[in-house]
């Protein structure tokens, strides 16, 4: 690999609101820059995990190195970091802004400005970074590119004339969008030849060698076999392979100043690894640590535990893995009476524990249960002193209560005017208050306070369909307020089942407890006995069904082929029920603990 | 010695069930040219495969299909040929069954087919009752049944089957009861009671999946189950098999043959065959023909195997199979048998699953470990087997 002056050197990310299209545009700049061969060519390229690729989102920040010709006749060291979009991980668009010096803002040029488009912008201008704004899918018939770069400057307040139409389909606009990040993005400013200081900015698990930690070399550098000291952690390292991402992994020799790359030093212990730790060399180390980053606080928690009791160690294990990769999330041992050993964890969002469990399941191969995600609430009890509490299972009993507190969001909602009064309904039955509003031309700002709980699983669903697509939103912590709570306790034959309690407010309780019922009632199949399921409030039922009992389960014929066809179905039905957990003598299926979050789909 | 039964399998119908899987191929008419290149094709098949049953005595012959009696007897008599010269027959089949639709064509070829050595008729009843008849799509109409079964018995066949479906759409238990009657009152040495299966692909899947079928609930469906063992056993009948029921000594030689893990030669479109555990396949084998027509002629009819799907078993594939398809005869699975062919009793396998199906009350067990469904577990038979496998 090539080596650069480091004026020659731009370091940038794309943001976006989820879905602008940030992942295809890093695709055009890679084919404008020839970093990808014809036949290596996919969309979304970066998108590399499965679960990535199939949800058509971004997880994952990536980054990408590529060399480019300028009009000036220079070629330009570009390093690109592709960011995702959905609020759940704008923790890594932090991240990846502090490896930056300009960041190019895409927006749609059908939607306009959308909830996180703000949200991001705001991220960036905080970091200092030069904004590169763009509009993007200005090949869509319905696309408005002067009217959203109007849009950019009323309310982003950079000037409408330097936004720059492209289209990461087609491919228009490409050289003037690289033009303007070679002309506009400062060039990193460290110095070679002080003491080294590197930003750990992201770091994986690899099976073969160990922690990969990607870093921005903010000043001096680091050498391949160089004994290295991580400041923050205070352990001593030799870095044993340096590379960069092509998007191939190359290797190189050193990195240098405003260089971002890829350091594996040996690290095999998880504890060792620290995001927004710093690197610096033994020869001559830096006095101070470069500042990290804050730390991101898990709003919505959930159970996890294996299916089989058995996988236990395997889901510790995988779960430190995963949280090297991935430190916004928090987990600690938990048991329930249901479901035997597991852990609570924390996550940034509702998608993020989706995604999270998914990854568990697929790259460490696990089946396991999620219970349904709630909030973290604060408890004032008759006696003694307020606790936090993450899990309705440590819901103290209603009489030695004497408040829940739960908490609330300031919730940023974009929304075309013609939809608002959808939305201001949808606010409303979530037990929002509305806390203000503004006009931009056709769009609608509107600002709500509401409880934690009511949005953290599907009220971003049902702000899309209320608006067909075109509402979003944003929110950030505000604090606790006292509310009328009660737990939802359900039964299964009698035996409470702690992992499907809910807490709820009081005046939801009897129609979640019914709806609640009739969901499990969907997913729990016919068993050998009749089965009953209740729900209840304290000692109280409030809400009851039955699944009736299977009187039969017979194969009329089985001749010839049909025994190979019966083995296979029977084999079939044998791994659903490795999938089932027993609760008393009921068999209950793992998407039943999930049953609370269809609530309201019918 | 060793046995194997040939299933000849002939796919032409004269239309199509809504309910049916089968490898069919729908004719108005089977005409010569058609029987001929097909028979032709099945003696091929048989004297290209025998040798994967060598030295194999044949013990019984099934003529199934589709509907086999629209062949002219001829054509079945040269497949039997055939059969006893591939296989150096020393004695003759123990049992040659023939599936039979009632229609005046099959009905005249009766005695026909029993001078060419079928001793045994299958007939596809269904139901005694014309609504349902025609609600299954069945060209037939019930006094034709009976006047078929009375020309078998004048024919001189002394070993008739009935076919009954049971829970068909918008049967109540009334009319199958009756159904069940009038079959009785024929006096048949056999009777097949299958409840209604909605296959996939098949119109009645589709019916079915837009709650056009009226099938009768649940309920009423294992009261027709339970009504079926009751009455069948008080009228001389023994239940053995899951859906089989037979005086004493009219059991189905040849079905017995799939339960019992005995070799079958499948022959036609579509056709299963098995190798018991042996020398070849040290847990058995089975394989399929192509089910398409064409492909079939192309291939195996030509003495290819081109199209053909075949399964190795595993030992755990083989114990599965050996425990479920013993558990769906009466006799049930024998522990000593069990033992000598996988070292061990059943319980030496399955201990926790066998404690926890007899607390369940659906499996009975005797002192020497041997296995049977109790009633309740013949109505849950699938519960149960999805343990064994
Ligand atoms: N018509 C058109 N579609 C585009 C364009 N750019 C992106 N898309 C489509 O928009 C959708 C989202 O694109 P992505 O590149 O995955 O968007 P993203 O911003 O990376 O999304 P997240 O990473 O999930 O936030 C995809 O279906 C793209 O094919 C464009 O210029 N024109
Ligand atoms: S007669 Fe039998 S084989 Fe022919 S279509 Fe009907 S059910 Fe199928
Ligand atoms: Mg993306």
């Amino acid at each position: 690999m090539k080596s650069f002056p480091q004026e020659r050197i731009r370091n940038f990310c794309i943001v976006a609101h989820i879905d602008h299209g940030k992942s295809t545009l890093a695709d055009r700049l890679m084919d404008e820059t020839g970093a990808v061969t014809e036949r290596e060519k996919q969309e979304q390229l970066l998108d590399s995990m499965d679960i990535e690729r199939e949800r058509g989102i971004t997880i994952k920040a990536q980054t990408v190195r590529m060399v480019y010709r300028a009009q000036d006749g220079e070629e330009y060291l570009l390093n690109l970091i592709d960011t995702p979009g959905h609020v759940d991980f704008s923790y890594e668009v932090s991240r990846s802004l502090s490896a930056c010096e300009g960041a190019v803002l895409v927006v749609d040029a059908a939607q306009g400005i959308e909830a996180q488009t703000l949200a991001n912008t705001y991220l960036a201008i905080d970091a200092d970074l030069e904004i590169i704004p763009a509009v993007n899918k200005i090949d869509l018939p319905s696309a408005d590119p002067d009217r959203v770069a109007q849009e950019i400057e009323d309310i982003v307040g950079l000037d409408a004339a330097d936004v720059i139409p492209v289209s990461a389909k087609s491919g228009v606009g490409m050289h003037e969008l690289l033009e303007a990040i070679v002309e506009k993005v400062p060039p990193p400013t460290g110095e070679a030849d002080v003491p080294t200081r590197a930003l750990v900015f992201d770091a994986w698990f690899d099976t073969y060698v160990g922690a990969v930690m990607l870093v921005r070399v903010i000043e001096g550098r680091i050498k391949k076999r160089q004994r290295v000291k991580f400041m923050i952690k205070g352990s001593e390292r030799e870095t044993t392979n340096l590379s960069v991402y092509t998007p191939h992994q190359v290797e190189v020799k050193e990195l240098g100043p405003g260089e971002v790359g890829a350091v594996v030093a040996g690290v095999k212990t998880l504890s060792d690894v620290l995001i927004g730790d710093t690197i610096t060399t033994m020869d001559n180390p830096a006095s101070e640590p470069l500042p990290g980053f804050q730390e991101v606080k898990p709003m919505v928690f959930a159970g996890l535990y294996p299916v089989d009791a058995e996988d236990y160690e395997d889901l510790k294990a995988s779960l430190e893995k995963l949280k090297i990769n991935d430190s916004s999330f928090d987990y600690e041992p938990e048991t329930s009476m249901a479901l035997g050993f597991g852990f609570r964890c924390g996550f940034l969002g509702f998608l993020h524990a989706e995604i999270i469990q998914e990854r568990l399941e697929r790259e460490f191969e696990l089946n396991l249960i999620t219970t349904a995600p709630t909030v973290r609430y604060r408890v004032v009890p008759k006696k003694g002193e307020a606790f936090e509490i993450e899990s309705p299972a440590a819901l103290p009993e209603a009489t030695d209560i004497q408040a829940i507190e739960e908490p609330v969001v300031l919730a940023t909602i974009h929304v075309p005017s013609e939809h608002l009064g959808q939305v201001l309904t949808l606010c409303q039955e979530r037990r929002g208050v509305q806390k203000d509003m503004a006009v931009h031309g056709s769009r609608v700002q509107v600002r709500y306070l509401l409880p934690l709980n009511e949005i953290v699983t599907d009220f971003h669903d049902k702000l899309k369909s209320a608006t067909r697509g075109y509402g979003s939103f944003d929110y950030e912590l505000q604090g606790y307020q006292e509310a009328s709570l009660v737990k939802l306790d359900i039964m299964v034959n009698g035996d409470p089942v702690d992992a499907l309690s809910l807490i709820v407010h009081r005046d939801h309780a009897q129609s979640k407890g019914a709806e609640l019922t009739r969901k499990l009632k969907e997913f729990i199949p016919r068993q050998q006995f009749a089965v009953a399921i209740q729900a209840a409030i304290g000692s109280k039922i409030i809400a009851r069904t039955t699944v009736r009992a299977l009187r039969k389960n017979v194969t009329a014929k089985c001749y010839g082929g049909d025994i190979t066809r019966k083995r296979k179905l029977l084999e079939k039905q044998k791994a659903g029920k490795k999938r089932m957990k027993m609760v008393g003598s009921v068999e209950i299926p793992q998407e039943a603990f999930l049953a609370a979050l269809k609530l309201g789909d019918s | 010695m060793p046995t194997v039964g040939l299933y000849v399998h002939i796919p032409f119908c004269e239309r199509v069930c809504p309910y049916c899987d089968f490898a069919v191929v729908a004719v108005r008419k089977v005409e010569p040219e058609l029987e001929a290149r097909y028979v032709a094709a099945l003696i091929r098949e048989i004297e290209s495969r025998a040798v994967e049953f060598e030295g194999a005595q044949l013990d019984t012959v099934y003529f199934g299909g589709g509907t086999p009696s629209l062949f002219r007897p001829e054509a079945l008599a040269k497949i039997l040929e055939a059969a006893t010269r591939a296989f150096a027959a020393s004695t003759p089949p123990r049992e040659i069954t023939l599936e039979v639709n009632p229609s005046t064509v099959e009905r005249d070829r009766l005695p026909a087919f029993r001078s060419s050595g079928i001793d045994r008729i299958s007939l596809g009843v269904q139901s005694f009752d014309d609504a349902t008849l025609k609600r299954l799509g069945r060209a037939h109409k019930a006094h034709e049944a009976r006047q078929t079964f009375t020309a078998a018995r004048q024919a001189g066949f002394g070993n008739v089957s009935l076919d009954l479906i049971l829970a068909c759409p918008h049967q109540g238990f009334d009319a199958f009861a009756r159904d069940l009657e009038e079959a009785l009152a024929l006096e048949p040495e056999h009777l097949s009671l299958y409840e209604l299966t909605i296959e996939a692909g098949t119109p009645f899947e589709f019916a079915a999946s837009r709650d056009q079928l009226a099938p009768p609930d649940d309920e009423v469906a294992t009261r027709m189950l339970e009504h079926t063992a009751a009455r069948s056993a008080g009228a001389g009948f023994e239940r053995y098999e899951i859906s089989n029921y037979a005086r004493p000594g009219f059991a189905s030689l040849h079905n017995q043959r799939y339960w019992a893990r005995e070799a079958v030669l499948g022959v036609g479109t579509g056709a299963w065959s098995y190798e018991a555990p042996g020398a070849r396949f040290r847990f058995g084998a089975r394989r399929m023909n192509p089910r398409d027509l064409g492909a079939y002629f192309a291939a195996v009819g030509a003495g290819g195997d081109e199209g053909v799907e075949s399964e190795v078993l595993t030992l755990e594939q083989a114990r599965g199979e050996a425990i479920f398809l013993s558990l769906r005869r009466r006799t049930g699975v024998d522990a000593r048998a069990f033992e000598a062919e996988f070292g061990g009793r059943p319980r030496k396998f399955y201990d926790e699953q066998i404690d926890r199906l007899m607390a369940a009350g659906l499996l009975a067990e005797t002192e020497s470990g041997d296995l049977r469904l109790s009633d309740r577990g013949l109505l849950l038979s699938d519960t149960v087997f999805a343990d064994f496998v």
